[in-house]
């Protein structure tokens, strides 16, 4: 069937961007990966759309790309604004607060 | 097939999103003020604080609309669902803002930063957590639970300067996108199991036809309280808590700690009390679990911490575990006391923050343990107004928290799982020695050891009076809801019965 | 006088917390106001309770000034307070000894000074003990008891010796966790008794036929919580280490009250709450509670012999008391509840009076260690007799207040209720015997060391100073009632007896059947 292609496809991008949140040490990385897990999603939601023959899924995955790309926006901020203090964008080095 | 057809614009129902209107508004307004002109940001905090407590009085006149009358009802095609449960929450939202508020003019004065921009996003994420309260469908929460993050990132990284603050926000959006996307995909296939995103069509479906693709649907139940589980810092998603809390400006962690604690629990409610509320036999052992190690987690881990701001942090895991509690007992007097904690948090939360917030003087230096040494005999009233804080989310009676613990364990004790209820009261136990501490340290250890040179004497700390009145609020509530609770215990009650 | 009877206990109760709260107000330099209207405060509340003294019927065993109103409906717990010959004389003996303390404190403050937050907590103390002995709703009474935790605890914490935050801690979480397992019993009383209640008077008719649904084995779980939350209080052995870390380190009215008061919250929850509301429970636990109490009164004697610091020697000399105290109740029988309430009031009484007495030693001779005491009876004789015929007292000398209830106590265990193993009690009456002849050993031990003898060289220079007003003042009543209540023990007896038959008779009637 179909939708187990796209299923398929969508679960594994989906780890992807699991396995880069968790193995990547690189903020931007971080943030491309987040991008690749909802991007993933955003499959899923048409492909379910299409199997239910509803216009709910493609509208959700609208709502899904506009908020993604505020998210990044506001991520690339931040990550800037470490970088310009520390001149490096390693999640490793950013650990003042421990315990 | 016209597109036309197909989407037929809702009609318009201003009355139901009133509150979020005008706190958006408000919100719009002040931007606007500063295009225009920059003035002292004081008068952004006033405007922003008029507008909240505006949007408070729509959502009280909701409230009294829809439990007099009661008629709950759905509003833009099923978005947004108007009924006690999202008045009483958006209610209490406005009540978080508008503390929210009053706290900060003072801080971010002191710490040279205050600009107005941080009124107008601190009333968009209160927005955001009141269309959480009320949003009736999946594309709603997330919408919605993405506006008020959004804005929360930007909010604990504000004092761009300070490093931790950048980092604070660096580890909460990165923490924060995540936990979104989990939610996201739990989301994507509840409607792949059910085919809509409407919770109380979702629920009809699944009293027509339980087994319909219950492995999609239980897998996106877990996706999705696993993805809320990071929104309310429940135990094991817990671990970007105590960074943020810790970097993050004090005046905002107040305001996030209740705010995006509220919005975390009102989704998780209205996803699984309404939503998925045919597979309660499903999802309510998941949550005792997540409530014991919460409850537990939180109250063991803030033993160990030195620094009084992570100390507050693993408190408010723990109170997440306790509120859990009362949706996992799956009963209504549980409910009824999940929400009365929520309330009694909100003012016990910002009034600690807001101490807090003081004692740190400028540039958050002074927020250790050992900081706090003999506070008593520096500053008695702050001192003062601390413990009393400490000694309520302890659940000492005459406090709200404990009338908060109590109503919470009476829905359980109700279900009568006696399991949950001891470790329920141990972990209060237990979460009483760090409050304890934090007590001993302010009131009977000497400000230095025999020996120790003194420290140079820090000015005394000054009060603006919104800080006053913010903090009088506080500390009044927290009082009046441990003595005469009856009221909100009712209101609560109601609030519940409407699903 | 209707109003009296509604208002009484309330005003008394109450009196206090406003008094505090005025304190509260006064600003902190003006330290004699301050002390004028904290004496004000408790003396007022002491003149209410000399006015429901009045008033009383003292033939009734029933409920008397009783109030029963609304409070939170949602859960379905009211304001029901009231008083009968139980409570009444725990209540008549917290009004007075608070009075005595302040006027104790008058001119003596404990370091860092600070007349204003003591009289402040003291208050509060007040009010949450006065407000545990009326309640008779499971709920009020577990936040009046809770709420007696927090002075206590920075009483402790801020004046107390070197070791306070340690000894304020372990008090606070010791009866913390208790009172944790408590309110888990309390509520599980509420769920499974039928109707659903929270009402002491509802719960405890016709010997708990309300709880009686319950099934044996949640009874014998839900007794063991409030057992967890009464015996740390009281506190039994083994739960009883937090006490003398509590009094050795608590300043000298923060052990008075303590001793005198606060351990009876504990005894009096059994006797109110667990006995009557669970009858049969009890009846399974009692040998267990009444080895316990029998074990703690040898171990708290032998403790006492160990000791050097005198504080800590009175603090382990209660234990063995309260284990009296316990060992009365387990017996299950009217006469051994009779006795263990007439062993609180006795043990208030003079254990309060020791501890006044060890504080002005204290302040005397800048020191507990008995080593180092010595020659009372020679450098400062009236405080020395005084000492002296309080010791006597503790050790049970018949015609004081120590004797009645302690032998009363071993006589009940004779005669345990039926059912129970009588040769099981009488051995611990036996226990209990060799008990009081070791309390005899270690009081007169402790007179050797600390009445008699010679002053020690290192006070050779010194002028102690004898008994001054304030103590005088403040002793006097406990001395008359010492000597009183042991030449007539039906002082008390007639009252609480009133109140205890009643009670048993429902109990064995309904419950245990004979």
């Amino acid at each position: 069937m179909k939708l187990n292609l796209f299923l398929t496809l969508s679960a594994f991008l989906f780890c992807l961007g699991v396995y880069g949140m968790l193995a990547r040490r690189n903020a931007v990385m971080i943030l491309m990966s987040i991008e690749l897990m909802l991007n993933a999603i955003n499959i899923n939601l048409v492909a379910f759309g299409a199997l239910h023959g509803n216009l709910t899924g493609q509208i959700f995955a609208f709502f899904v790309i506009a908020v993604a790309a505020a998210e990044v926006g506001i991520g690339l901020a931040i990550v800037l604004l470490i970088y310009r203090n520390r001149a490096s964008v390693n999640v490793d080095d950013v650990d003042l607060m421990k315990g | 097939m016209l597109i036309a057809d197909a989407i037929a614009a809702p009609p318009s129902d201003w009355w139901a999103i009133a509150p979020q209107l005008v706190l958006g508004g408000t919100a719009v307004v002040i931007i606007l003020m500063i295009c225009v002109k920059r003035v002292d940001p004081g008068w952004n905090a006033l405007v922003a604080a008029v507008g909240t407590v505006a949007s408070g009085v729509f959502a009280w006149e909701q409230w009294r609309q829809v439990t007099t009358d009661a008629n709950p009802r759905l509003a833009y095609s099923g978005m947004i669902a108007v009924d006690g449960f999202s008045a009483f929450l958006v209610l209490v939202v406005c009540v978080a803002a508008f503390l929210g508020v009053l706290l900060a003019d003072q801080y971010f004065k002191r710490e040279g930063i205050d600009r107005g921009e941080y009124y107008a996003l601190l009333l968009f994420s209160a927005c955001g957590m009141q269309f959480m309260a009320a949003a009736n469908n999946l594309v709603m929460v997330f919408v919605a639970l993405e506006l008020l993050s959004i804005c929360l990132y930007v909010l604990s990284a504000w004092n761009r300067d300070d490093s931790r603050s950048q980092e604070a926000g660096a580890k909460y959006l990165l923490l924060g996108a995540y936990s979104s996307a989990i939610l996201l995909f739990g989301i994507a296939l509840l409607y792949g199991g059910t085919g809509t995103t409407n919770l109380a069509r979702m629920a009809e479906i699944f009293s027509e036809n339980v087994t319909r693709e219950p492995g999609l649907v239980l897998l996106g139940m877990v996706f999705v309280i696993v993805g809320l589980g990071f929104k309310i810092a429940a135990v094991p998603f817990h671990m970007w808590t105590p960074d943020v809390y810790q970097g993050a400006p004090t005046p905002v962690v107040g305001f996030m700690a209740s705010g995006a604690k509220i919005a975390g629990f009102a989704g998780l409610f209205r996803v699984l009390e309404t939503g998925l509320a045919a597979f309660e036999f499903d999802w309510q052992p998941l949550l005792v679990g997540l409530a014991i190690v919460t409850m537990l987690g939180g109250s063991i881990l803030a033993i160990a911490q030195r620094d009084v701001k992570r100390m507050l942090a693993y408190s408010s895991i723990a109170h997440a575990g306790f509120i859990l509690t009362g949706l996992a007992s799956g009963t209504a007097a549980g409910v009824r006391g999940a929400l009365f904690y929520l309330v009694a948090y909100v003012f016990m939360i910002a009034g600690a923050f807001g101490v807090v917030a003081l004692l740190a003087r400028r540039g958050e230096r002074y927020t250790s343990l050992d900081d706090y040494r003999d506070m008593f005999r520096r500053e008695p009233v702050l001192a003062t107004v601390l413990a009393f804080f400490l000694f309520a989310m302890a659940g000492i009676p005459g406090t709200s928290g404990f009338v908060a613990k109590f109503a919470v364990f009476t829905g359980v004790a109700d279900a009568h799982q006696w399991v949950l209820l001891t470790v329920g009261t141990v972990a209060s136990v237990i979460s009483a020695y760090f409050y304890l501490r934090l007590v001993v340290y302010m009131y009977m250890r000497p400000e230095v050891d025999e020996g120790e040179a003194q420290p140079a004497a820090l000015p005394r700390v000054r009060w603006a009076p919104a800080t006053v009145v913010a903090l009088v609020l506080t500390v009044f509530f927290t009082i009046q809801l441990g003595i005469l609770p009856q009221g909100l215990l009712d209101m609560a009650g109601k609030a519940t019965l409407l699903f | 006088m209707d109003w009296f009877d509604s208002w009484a206990l309330s005003l008394a109760v109450f009196i206090p917390v406003v008094g505090a709260l005025v304190i509260l107000a006064i600003p902190k330099a003006r330290e004699y106001q301050i002390k004028v209207v904290g004496l004000v405060a408790s003396i007022a509340a002491l003149i209410v309770g000399i006015g429901i003294l009045s008033r009383w019927n003292w033939d009734d065993g029933g409920y008397q000034f009783e109030v029963n109103k609304g409070w939170l409906s949602a859960i379905r717990s009211n304001y029901h307070i009231a008083l009968d010959g139980i409570s009444l004389p725990l209540f008549i003996l917290t009004l007075v000894i608070v009075v005595l303390c302040i006027i104790y404190s008058w001119n003596h403050w404990p370091e860092p000074r600070s007349p204003k937050m003591l009289l402040f907590l003291i208050l509060l103390l007040e009010t949450g003990m006065l407000g545990t002995f009326v309640s008779l709703d499971l709920i009020l009474f577990f936040v009046f008891f809770e709420v007696t935790l927090l002075p206590m605890y920075f009483i402790i914490g801020i004046w107390g010796g070197e070791q306070r935050i340690y000894a304020s801690i372990k008090f606070f979480l010791f009866t913390l966790f208790g009172s944790a397992f408590m309110l888990v019993g309390f509520l599980a009383l509420f769920f499974l008794s039928e109707p659903h209640t929270f009402d002491i008077v509802e719960l405890s008719a016709n010997g708990g036929a309300a709880a009686a649904v319950i099934s044996s084995t949640a009874g014998l779980w839900i007794f063991a919580g409030l057992f967890l939350g009464f015996a740390i209080k009281v506190p039994m052995f083994p739960l009883h280490t937090w006490l003398p870390d509590a009094h050795t380190q608590a300043p000298t009215v923060g052990s008075v009250i303590l001793a005198a008061i606060l351990l009876k919250l504990g005894t009096y929850g059994f006797v109110r709450i667990a006995l009557p509301i669970l009858p049969q429970a009890a009846h399974s636990w009692a040998p267990w509670i009444g080895l316990l109490a029998v074990i703690g009164i040898i171990y708290g004697s032998l403790c006492c012999l160990a000791q050097t610091d005198l504080k800590r020697l009175i603090a382990f000399s209660s234990v063995g008391h309260m284990g009296f105290v316990m060992l009365g109740i387990a017996t299950l029988t009217p006469v051994g509840i009779n006795a263990a309430i007439f062993g609180m009031i006795a043990h208030g009484v003079v254990t309060g009076m020791l501890f006044f007495v060890a504080g002005s030693i204290h302040e005397r001779y800048h020191t507990r260690d008995m080593s180092r005491l010595g020659g009372m009876l020679s450098s400062i004789p009236r405080m020395g007799g005084v000492f002296v015929l309080v010791a006597f007292a503790s050790l049970g000398l018949p015609a004081l207040a120590g004797f009645p209830g302690e032998f009363t106590s071993m006589l009940a265990s004779f005669e345990p209720a039926g059912g129970l193993s009588q040769s099981l009690f009488r051995g611990f009456m036996i226990a209990a015997a060799v008990g009081t002849v070791l309390t005899a050993g270690y009081m007169l031990y402790m007179l050797q060391r600390v009445a008699q003898g010679e002053v020690p060289g290192e006070y050779a220079g010194h002028h102690l100073h004898d008994i001054e007003a304030p103590e005088y003042v403040s002793w006097t009543p406990l001395i008359v009632l010492t000597v009183a209540l042991g030449i007539f023990p039906s002082l008390v007896f007639n009252v609480t007896n009133s109140s205890v038959v009643p009670m048993f008779e429902q109990i064995f009637h309904h419950a245990i059947g004979g």
